[in-house]
C-alpha cells in the first residue's frame, strides 16, 4: 500500500485540480469524510432537477428533462399496427434508448456507447411491468388496428444517473401524449381527422373521440445511489460513477411500491441495510420528482 | 426495442384524410403568402445558445422556427491509430438525424451526404495547423427538422467550434434560397422545401467576403440565380452578427 501514502504527503503542497486526477479515489474520500461531495451536495441529495414538455413540435408527446447537467429528450410518435391475434385488443410500446456521438466524449460515431442498449432494456421491463399504461387503451378497432407508441429517448448531454434521467423524461412524455384523432376509411387504413373545423364534411365517425389521453397508474420513479465503503451517494455525477464502481438503482411507483431493483455487480456487496437505506432514499426522491412533474403538467394547461 | 419480442409488427403513420393538399401557392397569384406569413425575402428568427452540453469541449444549440439543431465539438483530440500521420490537424464531421425528426418516423440514421457537405463547408474556416497530428470532431444531431437544415447546422457547428475554442478565420455562416415558380424564397420551410422547383445553399465567411461553400440544385436562370446569391450573401453576414452577438453574451456572461 505505497501508493495512497505517497498521495497523502502529496497532498499538501499539490493542487487540488492535479490531486483530484491523480488519486481520485484519494480526493472523493477525504470529502466523503466530511460527508460533503466535490459538488457542494450532502452525500444524500440530488442535482436539480428541470423539465419541460412539449419540446418537439413532430412527436404526439414529448418531454426535455435535466437532472444536474445530465439531459433527455424523450419523444413519443404514434403509429397503427395490426395487433397480434393472441391479443387483438392491445396496442404496443416500443422503447428505444439512443446515446448520439453529441452526449459524451467517449461516444464516437458509427461505435455505439455500451451503456445504450443496457438502459433501454431496464427502462422497457420498468415501463411495462409498472403498469403505468394500460395496453388495452392503445387498441382502435379490435382485431384490425391499434396504436404502436414509439418512444425513443436521447441522451443530450451524459453526466451520470441516465437511467433516472431517461425514466423521468419516459414517464413526463407519456404525460404530454396527446392521441390524434383517428378514423378508419373504406380500405380498412386509419386516417388523421383534420382539425381544421371541417365537422360538415366528415365521411367517416372518429374511432377514438374519447381516447385522446392516456390513463397513466401508479408513475415509476427511480434514483441511483453509489456504495463506497459505508457511504451512500445519491444521485452520481459521471465522475462519480467512474471512480466508484458499485451502483444501485431502486425505482418505486408513485404509492411507493417496488417495481424495479437494479444491482449490476460491482466490488462492494451491499448489506441489506445499505439497500433498505436507499430505498429510503429513493422513497424521498420520487416525493420531489412528482411534485416537480405535477407542476410542469399543471404549467402546460395554463398555457 | 419492441415490447413484445419476435413480433415486430409492420407499422405505418395515419395521414390525414385530405386526398389533395391546396398547393402553397398559385403561379397566377403574385400576392400569395408563405404558410409561417413572412415575407419571401425574410428569414426564421434565429436562436443560438452556446454551452448546451456540458460533456463537450465546446457546443452550440440552434433554433430556427421548427428546425432545432445541436452541435458538440470534441478535442482538439489524438486521431484515430489507423490514420497516417499529418502535419495539420484532422476535421471529423457527422450529421445525425433523431427518430422524431420528421414528419414521418425515420430511423435515426447517419446522415452521409450532410456530414460530407459539412465537413467541406467547415474545413475552410479553420486553421488546420493550429493543432498538428490531432483530430478535432463536430457532431450534429437533428432534434427536429423544420427545413433549411443543413445551413442551420453548418452555422451552429462554427459556433460550437467557436465556443471550444478552435481557431477560425471567421465564423460559417450558412442560408439557403428557394427557387417557387418565378418567385425566391430564404430561408425555406420543409413545406416549401418539397415543392420547389429549385435550391441554392451558400454558406460563406462574412467578414472575409469569402463562400466556403455553394449547392446549387433543379433549374436556374442566371439572372435568378445571381438574384439568389445576393440574397444569401446579405443574409449570412446579417446572421453572422446575430451569432457574434451570441459569443459575446456568454463571453461576458462568464465574466461576471
Amino acid at each position: 500500500m505505497g501508493l495512497p501514502n505517497v498521495s497523502g504527503d502529496l497532498s499538501a503542497e499539490m493542487e487540488v485540480d492535479a490531486f483530484r486526477r491523480l488519486f481520485p479515489l484519494r480526493f472523493y474520500e477525504r470529502h466523503l469524510a466530511d460527508s460533503i461531495r466535490p459538488d457542494a451536495r450532502p452525500l444524500g441529495r440530488a442535482r436539480d432537477t428541470t423539465m419541460a414538455l412539449g419540446a418537439v413540435a413532430s412527436a404526439d408527446g414529448s418531454a426535455l428533462t435535466k437532472i444536474g447537467s445530465t439531459t433527455m429528450l424523450a419523444a413519443i410518435k404514434m403509429e397503427v399496427m395490426t395487433p397480434s391475434t393472441d391479443s387483438p385488443d392491445e396496442g404496443c410500446i416500443a422503447i428505444d434508448f439512443h446515446m448520439p456521438p453529441i452526449c459524451s466524449p467517449i461516444v464516437r460515431p458509427g461505435r455505439p456507447a455500451e451503456a445504450a442498449p443496457v438502459v433501454s432494456k431496464q427502462l422497457s421491463d420498468t415501463i411495462l411491468s409498472s403498469g403505468m399504461i394500460d395496453l388495452k387503451e392503445l387498441s382502435l378497432v379490435s382485431g384490425k388496428a391499434a396504436w404502436m407508441a414509439y418512444l425513443d429517448i436521447y441522451c443530450l448531454d451524459a453526466d451520470g444517473a441516465l437511467f433516472d434521467c431517461a425514466l423521468l423524461s419516459a414517464v413526463a412524455a407519456f404525460s404530454n401524449l396527446q392521441i390524434p384523432v383517428v378514423s378508419l376509411n373504406d380500405d380498412g387504413k386509419i386516417v388523421v381527422v383534420s382539425e381544421e373545423g371541417e365537422e360538415g364534411k366528415l365521411e367517416k365517425e372518429p374511432v377514438n373521440k374519447e381516447k385522446r389521453k392516456l390513463t397513466l397508474r401508479s408513475l415509476p420513479f427511480s434514483l441511483t445511489c453509489i456504495l463506497h465503503k459505508n457511504y451512500i451517494l445519491a444521485d452520481p455525477t459521471a465522475e462519480e460513477e467512474s471512480i466508484m464502481e458499485t451502483l444501485v438503482t431502486v425505482v418505486l411507483d408513485s404509492s411507493s411500491r417496488l417495481v424495479s431493483f437494479y444491482k449490476p455487480g460491482g466490488p462492494v456487496l451491499a448489506y441489506t441495510s445499505a439497500v433498505q437505506d436507499c430505498v429510503a432514499l429513493t422513497r424521498q426522491r420520487v416525493k420531489e420528482l412528482q411534485k416537480i412533474l405535477d407542476e410542469a403538467v399543471s404549467g402546460m394547461e395554463i398555457d | 426495442m419492441a415490447s413484445k419480442p419476435g413480433s415486430a409488427p409492420t407499422t405505418y403513420t395515419p395521414t390525414p384524410t385530405r386526398k389533395s393538399r391546396p398547393p402553397i401557392f398559385k403561379d397566377s397569384d403574385v400576392d400569395w403568402v408563405r404558410p409561417d406569413g413572412r415575407g419571401f425575402h425574410q428569414c426564421r428568427p434565429a436562436f443560438f445558445r452556446t454551452g448546451a452540453v456540458n460533456a463537450a469541449a465546446g457546443s452550440a444549440y440552434a433554433e430556427f422556427g421548427n428546425t432545432k439543431v445541436i452541435v458538440s465539438v470534441f478535442g482538439p483530440r489524438e486521431s484515430k491509430k489507423a490514420m497516417m500521420y499529418s502535419d495539420v490537424g484532422r476535421l471529423n464531421c457527422n450529421v445525425s438525424y433523431t427518430t422524431f425528426a420528421t414528419p414521418v418516423r425515420g430511423q435515426g440514421s447517419d446522415h452521409k451526404e450532410f456530414s460530407s457537405m459539412l465537413h467541406k463547408a467547415l474545413e475552410g474556416a479553420i486553421m488546420l495547423e493550429t493543432f498538428p497530428k490531432t483530430t478535432v470532431d463536430v457532431f450534429a444531431l437533428v432534434l427536429e427538422s423544420g427545413g433549411s437544415d443543413i445551413p442551420v447546422v453548418i452555422s451552429c457547428a462554427s459556433l460550437a467550434l467557436a465556443d471550444a475554442g478552435i481557431m477560425m478565420y471567421d465564423l460559417v455562416a450558412g442560408v439557403s434560397v428557394s427557387c417557387l415558380g418565378t418567385n425566391l424564397v430564404i430561408d425555406p420551410i420543409l413545406e416549401e422545401e418539397s415543392c420547389q422547383d429549385g435550391n441554392l445553399m451558400m454558406t460563406c465567411m462574412p467578414s472575409r467576403y469569402e463562400v466556403t461553400q455553394l449547392t446549387v440544385t433543379g433549374e436556374w436562370s442566371s439572372a435568378k440565380m445571381n438574384e439568389a446569391m445576393q440574397l444569401c450573401l446579405d443574409a449570412c453576414s446579417k446572421l453572422a452578427t446575430i451569432m457574434r452577438s451570441c459569443l459575446k453574451e456568454a463571453a461576458s456572461a462568464t465574466q461576471d
